[in-house]
């Protein structure tokens, strides 16, 4: 394994791959300089995102219900619009790519449908704020987050007729995992969130009259509990940082655990008092991570599939809806997960129809930038779309994307080094192929075109 | 180098435009055997559909007396036995119940339910036990078991973007599949041809499952768009996603299409809060698109032929909550549809609601029954080693 293959590994997993130019860069970086540079974010503090899009707070009070569905529908497009930025800063080189790659681990953690705008910024902002801090001061964050309160009606747990969906979660997804509390918990921790509630203006806020101040008994402890000690006695127990080391050992190392390595970095991370940084650190800094049965096992999920290669091409989008089409078709839509528990990722990202959308993609993307170039100076190409493709490809929108840092990795290249040099460059596994029957498929003269300036 | 060369020379941009049409109808033909036997079509009502509204104990007071609000009024009930009846939305349903088409069974769950979506519709799909995982589901295990030495993909179709976790085997999984014309289209690609033509060495489990599931789709996705192209139906559906699936699976089966299981999920239906109209809406939906569906097969002389199965992951509790909706709880109803059933009607007696399992309905039929019925009554397989032990059959 070079050190090359290692970081190109790294930045794969901690991020969206390598934009072509920083190729070049990265051939004389150490691993160890590598990792770092990952971290670099960690001494500044986060940028929070603002939403320009948002028009609900003014469309509060407006009464009459063609005022509201016109409110609604703009808040959509401001989710749109939160989505497609959000991939474009997963896809920017100049971005902390890390913290955005953090902040997508935990988007899926703590699955969550949001419809408004100013909702759908303000939870990206409780990820992105404790995307690498305390697990403890993110789960009692996404307590008060209101876009989860209203998803897991939170809204509606009161005193006098609590709802137990934000408590299961909390405790089945969110923390400790199944088989570690009993029905009975649920009801008891339901009983010390109540009360956590959101206004008009979409802020949280504590309701002291639904809240139920009584005692409660709760996994084997007894007092008048509110959420915050419940959240505090579940993070004392250690099956929560097993499962949540689990889950992170699944989708950055490898979906089949080594439960050793996996014990053995739960500990660590429950006696760091649940330090995200740390984790993650031990992790990348780890030998074992650059095990080659780690790497090229992982199935990229849709979102950064479509990032990567956005970053390869400098892709960009005129109009966040063919995004949000790719992304549904592929299975995962930002801001829209299947259901409570999230996507399930790894072989369930592929079946025969998205594996097919995945394949073609790049060739997506070129075909709508070139519909662009073909209109007046390319009669050739435009005669190879057909008319119903044209149409569909009019409504999405106009799409740019940038060959030059791509193929000016494979300047001077030659006909047997080429499709290595780019399969190396864009995959981890070896491709199956066949230089003579490459050739002979294709019968492209590719090496006379590469050649010639 | 120019861009445009760079284009024009690699099979990688310019198959995106051009898509060869070489492949004829009739070749294809020669290579797919056409259907035997039954079909089996699926429709999993996904969020947890409120059985007690949508089959109404409108003779029972402890009903209304945990339903203050949502209750359904007796007068509004379309009656269909001395204690039981239909959701007004369902007036096509309650027609074809009256024709002797629809077989309901009530109360049906499993032990110790399990009241997550994620777990329970797992344990729906996959057929295990309560406290057991399984990774493949109860279709894709018929797939295995039934399906040795056959390698068509689309024995089992869903018609959605992506794969259930019922239509996933060992060996076998179903085919999912949204847009016929795409997927015909994006499988042209030669590059693609080309890589799935080569062997393979030292590859990673996912890399080598990559591969075969490209290769199948290639083979699949032609002999699918021209069976899509066969029947074009002419009857009414709800225009929704739900209609649009059925009236594709429709065409597919009058077609004389070698798929003999259909899977097709609707969802929404987990109504926490504000139960009402959003319930109407997606049982009017079904309904309207069940009786497009029928009557299209009865167009054909196929009714007879295929059986329509309706299942959630759960019921709903028994009491109201305070948001005028209803939480997760636990047995619920199942339909069977088809135009020969030997016992049409109710199976058993309306749910008890005396005797809770903390505020939920108690089981009285297991759901592994009912699939155990359709595995060895309905598609002539064994149910034993796919549901991994031994289960009642039912009556179809």
């Amino acid at each position: 394994m070079t050190t090359i293959q290692q970081i190109n590994h790294l930045s794969w997993r901690a991020g969206f791959g390598f934009h072509p130019s920083a190729w070049e860069k990265v051939q004389s970086r150490s691993l160890e300089d590598a990792v770092k540079y990952l971290f670099r974010g960690q001494k500044n503090t986060v940028t929070l995102l603002t939403n320009q899009t948002s028009t609900r707070q003014s469309a509060i009070h407006d009464s009459s219900e063609e005022d509201q569905n016109e409110a609604r529908m703009l808040e959509k497009q401001s989710v749109m619009q939160q989505n497609a930025q959000w991939i474009a800063r997963m896809a920017d080189p100049s971005e902390d790519t890390f913290l955005e790659r953090m902040t997508l681990f935990w988007h899926g953690h703590f699955a969550c449908r949001i419809t408004l705008g100013d909702l759908a910024t303000a939870q990206l902002n409780t990820f992105r704020q404790h995307a690498l801090g305390n697990f403890k001061d993110l789960v009692l964050a996404v307590a008060k987050d209101v876009a989860m309160i209203r998803y897991l009606n939170n809204q509606q747990n009161k005193k006098r007729s609590p709802n137990e969906n934000f408590a299961r979660e909390l405790m089945e997804l969110f923390t400790i995992g199944r088989e570690n509390y009993s029905e009975q918990d649920i009801k008891e921790a339901a009983r010390a969130f109540t009360g956590w509630s959101s206004n008009l203006e979409g802020k949280f806020v504590f309701r002291p009259y639904e809240h139920d101040y009584g005692s409660k008994t709760f996994m084997g402890k007894k007092g008048d509990f509110d959420g915050g000690d419940i959240i505090d006695i579940i993070l004392a127990r250690e099956e929560t940082a097993l499962f949540l080391v689990t889950k992170i050992y699944r989708y950055f190392v490898n979906e089949t655990i080594d439960e050793m390595m996996v014990k053995t970095l739960a500990k660590q991370f429950y006696q760091s008092n649940y330090n995200i940084a740390q984790l993650m650190r031990t992790i990348f800094e780890s030998d074992w991570f650059y095990a080659p049965k780690n790497i090229g096992t992982k199935i990229k999920s849709p979102v950064e599939l479509i990032a990567g290669v956005m970053r390869t091409l400098e892709v960009e989008f005129s109009s966040p809806f063919p995004l949000i089409r790719i992304q549904k078709t592929l299975g995962q839509t930002l801001f829209d997960p299947p259901n409570v528990a999230g996507w399930k990722g790894g072989n369930a990202w592929i079946d025969n129809a998205t594996l097919m959308i995945r394949l073609n993609l790049a060739n997506g993307f070129i075909a709508l930038s070139e519909k662009r170039n073909t209109k007046q100076e390319d009669q050739e190409t435009q005669e190879l779309m057909d008319e119903a493709q044209a149409s569909k490809i009019a409504r999405l929108g106009n799409v740019k994307l940038n060959f030059q840092p791509l193929l000016q990795t494979l300047e001077n290249q030659d006909k047997d080094t080429i499709f290595e040099t780019l399969s190396h460059f864009l995959l981890q596994p070896q491709l199956r192929w066949n230089k003579k029957t490459l050739s002979h498929t294709f019968q492209i003269p590719v090496m006379k075109t590469i050649s010639r300036p | 180098m120019k861009r445009r060369n760079f284009l024009k020379n690699t099979a990688l941009a310019s198959t995106a435009w051009y898509i060869p049409n070489f492949l004829q109808n009739f070749a294809l033909q020669q290579l797919h055997a056409s259907r035997s036997g039954k079909i089996l079509v699926v429709i999993q009502l996904s969020g947890g559909n409120d059985g007690l509204n949508t089959v109404v104990p409108y003779r029972n007071d402890l009903y209304y007396q945990n339903r203050p609000t949502l209750g359904i009024p007796a007068n509004e009930v379309l009656k269909a036995s001395d204690d039981l009846g239909f959701h007004p939305a369902l007036a096509p349903f309650h027609s074809l119940y009256e024709e002797g088409y629809v077989s309901v069974f009530n109360s049906v769950g499993y032990p110790n339910p399990d009241r997550s979506h994620f777990r329970a519709m797992d344990i729906w799909q996959t057929a295990s036990k309560s406290d057991e995982y399984l990774s493949t589901g109860w279709l894709g295990r018929y797939l295995d078991n039934q399906c040795k030495g056959c390698d068509s993909p689309h024995a089992a179709l869903e018609m959605d973007e992506s794969l259930s976790l019922a239509l996933k085997g060992e060996q076998y999984s179903g085919f999912a599949i949204n847009n016929m014309q795409q997927l015909q289209k994006t499988t042209q690609n030669v590059f693609h041809k080309h890589l799935g033509a080569q062997t393979a060495s030292h590859e990673t489990e996912q890399v080598a499952y990559l591969y075969k599931t490209m290769i199948e789709t290639q083979q699949s996705a032609d002999y699918l768009y021209e069976q899509s192209k066969v029947h074009n139906s002419k009857t009414t559906y709800p225009n929704s996603d739900f209609g649009k699936d059925l009236k594709q699976v429709a065409e597919l089966i009058t077609a004389d299409t070698d798929t003999r299981i259909y899977y097709i999920s609707t969802g929404g239906f987990d109504t926490h809060a504000m139960q009402k109209n959003t319930q109407q809406r997606l049982l009017k939906q079904y309904a309207e698109g069940i009786q497009a569906f029928v009557s299209d097969l009865k167009q054909h002389q196929l009714f007879n032929e295929v059986l329509i199965l309706t299942f959630s992951e759960f019921g709903r509790r028994v009491k109201q909550n305070a948001s005028g909706g209803t939480d997760h709880g636990t047995a619920n109803n199942v339909f069977l549809i088809n135009g020969n059933l030997k016992k049409a009607g109710f199976h058993n007696a309306a749910p008890n609601l005396k005797d809770l399992d903390n505020g939920d309905l108690k089981y009285e039929i297991d759901f592994r029954s009912v699939y155990a019925t359709l595995l060895e009554d309905w598609l002539g397989s064994h149910s034993n080693s796919i549901l991994n032990g031994k289960f009642k059959k039912v009556i179809l």
